[in-house]
């Protein structure tokens, strides 16, 4: 532990594919993210499992969460980034200046 | 003040007995230091569960009766949470020798401590400053100039808080009567703004880091050490929770400051390459969910709010300590260095990975049971515009604490590091705290059983078909998103780069501002000066022309001149003698 940041492994060890980026296992994650999604709004259908005593109006809409949770992140990632043009600086920015 | 009754105070103070055993920890040889902490923390563990319910260590000032210590059930949740976690820094950093971090790794929770179980804010403001000056340490304990400067800001505008308070104090004293640490609120009957309330609530929102008070976060904490962020990271704005929820529940102004708290950060933090401040803009945004919910102020509100922060505590700073064990390993926090660490870190980015699904409230995790109580109860009282907000600012955790964390630390592309998984004591601390955030989501009764309002909780069921189906709906469709932007690569690249903040106004054209503001005064100076020395010099020029060697007055006399006017002087007194 002396020396923290010396422990990396045999050089030409770094261009190994993990698991993790195999094309099978990210197509098997896709699969399943597409099913959960799938089962979650086709839940969102039965009417059993409606929220009794809703509070909003919306929140009869069978996939009215699903609606909003894909547009939120979508607009967050799309928006926001522009938010760099307007605060985004070089590294150093502060280092002179202070 | 009895001496007795001071030090009766003291002994019962759980607060009291983890700051001597901070001071203590100094003079403890390193081999043995670590463990000499957690005794003391276990000891005031102990302490707060003997003390039950009630309030102790009752102290006469000025003719005032102080209560120093105060458990009722709010307090008491923060007190128990705040031990969990003091207990865990110290695992996590058992490698960590510095003595000074070391006290700070104890004195700072103890002052929090002491915080929340004040009884009256005399008691409070002496913790509160403490809080402040002990936490310091941690900023500093780089030693750099960059770290130096960033530990004085944050002193400043921490101290700026503590005097607040104490003008707050004050005023609600002149208006009250009282010390007491109770419902203060904003208003006064007649809805007009009360000064005493509007102090205190500044003074808290400092700490709190509401919104364009909020930057001392993202400037001073990821500026420390490893374990110094995640330390900062728990309890001062947990405190500022905390009283809160004390003096100001059910005040409507904090849904709207809540709320903002909850989206700006969203924005700032999708853009930042730095993940150690990604996780500061998550803290800003997890505390605005917490005092929304004290704004609407119902019991299901109150409840969810300071639940959360009890669950928040423990699956943000499993974030913290995930991301900075893979700092320790790499030597950075910087998006752009780090990725692919999953081949090496296994279980750090399992732990990664259970916080992230804790914060972004998966069923069965944490985050779930009680942010849940915070969303319904807004939706209880109707307030739809709030209620959306609520469900907006939720992808966007999803997105920076739920995604990007992990994505980009141990994902994404493949930094080609190959590191040591992080070390044993680390990875202890990480799974007490992962089990825990499995533990509250999978069983959330025994932390049900500590909130404030036990009446409401009571007929409260986290698990209904209708709260699982619109949570995973929400969730799940905004990870598609997330896949959808990677596979057509339209998630932004991340990008070495710094981004200005509210930080920016005090650092550059304050800093600038202050710097002409002292040019003007010294060259005012000079001028006013080199005046007043012309005006003197040209006395001393004259004085210098009669008195000086060549003027008039050191001339050197003939006898003969003296003789003539001894002669006129006494003939002069003849005449006078003889006329009179």
């Amino acid at each position: 532990m002396s020396d923290p940041h010396s422990s990396h492994g045999k050089d030409g060890a770094s261009n190994e594919k993990g698991w993790a980026d195999r094309p099978g296992f990210i197509r098997a994650v896709f699969v399943l993210l597409f099913t959960a999604c799938a089962l979650a709004a086709g839940a969102g259908m039965v009417s059993a499992w409606h929220n009794p005593h809703p509070h909003f109006e919306v929140e009869g809409f069978p996939v009215f969460f699903a609606f909003y949770g894909f547009l939120a992140f979508m607009f967050i990632v799309l928006a926001g980034q522009h938010l760099r043009k307007l605060v985004g600086r070089k590294e150093d920015y502060y280092d002179g200046r202070e | 003040m009895g001496a007795n009754s001071l030090i009766d105070a003291l002994v019962v103070n759980p607060a009291v007995i983890m700051t001597v055993g901070a001071v203590l920890c100094i003079f403890v040889p390193s081999a043995l230091r670590r463990v000499f902490m957690l005794a003391f923390v276990a000891a005031s563990a102990f302490q707060l569960y003997k003390l039950g319910l009630g309030e102790f260590g009752a102290v006469t000032l000025f003719g005032e009766t102080l209560t120093t210590v105060r458990v009722d059930r709010l307090a008491r949740l923060f007190g128990i949470v705040f031990h969990i976690a003091a207990a865990l820094n110290i695992i996590y950093a058992w490698h960590e020798k510095d003595r000074a971090q070391s006290f700070a790794t104890i004195a700072y929770p103890a002052a929090a401590l002491g915080g929340v179980l004040a009884g009256d804010m005399i008691t409070l403001f002496v913790w509160w400053e403490l809080a402040a000056i002990t936490s310091v340490f941690f900023v500093w304990a780089p030693g750099t100039r960059s770290t130096y400067l960033a530990g004085m800001r944050y002193l400043a505008i921490q101290v700026l808080s503590g005097v607040l308070l104490l003008g707050g104090v004050v005023l609600v004293f002149r208006d009250t009567g009282s010390f007491a640490f109770g419902e203060i609120g904003l208003r006064d009957p007649s809805g007009a703004i009360k000064i005493s309330g509007l102090v205190l609530f500044l003074a808290f929102g400092i700490k709190c880091a509401f919104p364009l008070l909020h930057n001392w976060v993202q400037d001073a904490y990821p500026k420390s050490t490893l374990s110094g962020t995640i330390v900062l990271s728990i309890f001062t704005t947990k405190l500022a929770v905390y009283s809160l929820a004390r003096a100001f529940p059910g005040t409507h102004e904090l849904i709207y400051i809540g709320a903002v708290m909850t989206l700006f950060p969203i924005f700032f933090a999708l853009i930042e390459n730095d993940l150690r401040k990604v996780l500061c803009y998550s803290i800003n945004n997890q505390v605005g969910f917490m005092v929304v919910g004290i704004g609407v102020g119902t019991a299901a509100a109150m409840n969810g709010a300071v639940g959360y922060a009890f669950s928040n505590i423990i699956f943000e700073s499993l974030l913290f300590m995930s991301l900075s064990a893979a700092m320790y390993r790499t030597g950075s926090s910087k998006a752009t260095d780090l990725g692919g660490l999953y081949k090496s870190m296994p279980l750090t980015m399992t732990f990664c990975m259970i916080a992230a699904l804790s914060i972004a409230a998966f069923p069965f995790f944490a985050g779930f049971v009680t942010k849940g109580l915070i969303i319904d109860g807004v939706a209880g009282e109707h307030m739809f515009w709030i209620w959306l907000v609520m469900l907006f600012a939720s992808a966007g955790v999803l997105e920076h604490a739920g995604i990007k964390i992990p994505y980009f630390t141990f994902f994404a592309h493949d930094s080609g590091k190959r590191v040591k998984e992080a070390p044993p004591m680390m990875l202890a601390a990480m799974s007490v705290a992962a089990v825990l955030c499995i533990g509250i989501g999978v069983w959330p009764e025994p932390l049900y059983a500590l909130l404030p309002y036990q009446d409401q909780i009571a007929g409260y069921e986290p698990y209904t078909p209708w709260h699982i189906i619109e949570q995973l709906q929400l969730l799940l469709f905004a990870i598609l998103a997330f896949a959808l932007l990677i596979a057509w690569k339209w998630y932004p690249a991340e990008v070495p780069s710094v981004n200005l903040d509210t930080d920016w106004f005090y650092r550059i054209p304050g800093r600038n501002l202050l710097a002409w503001i002292a040019g003007a005064t010294r060259a005012l100076w000079n001028v006013m000066w080199s005046v007043i020395f012309r005006r003197v010099e040209v006395i001393i020029g004259r004085i210098y022309l009669v008195h000086g060697p060549e003027g008039q007055l050191a001339r050197s006399w003939p006898i003969g001149f003296m003789a003539l006017w001894t002669a006129i002087v006494l003939g002069a007194v003849l005449i006078i003698t003889f006329i009179a």
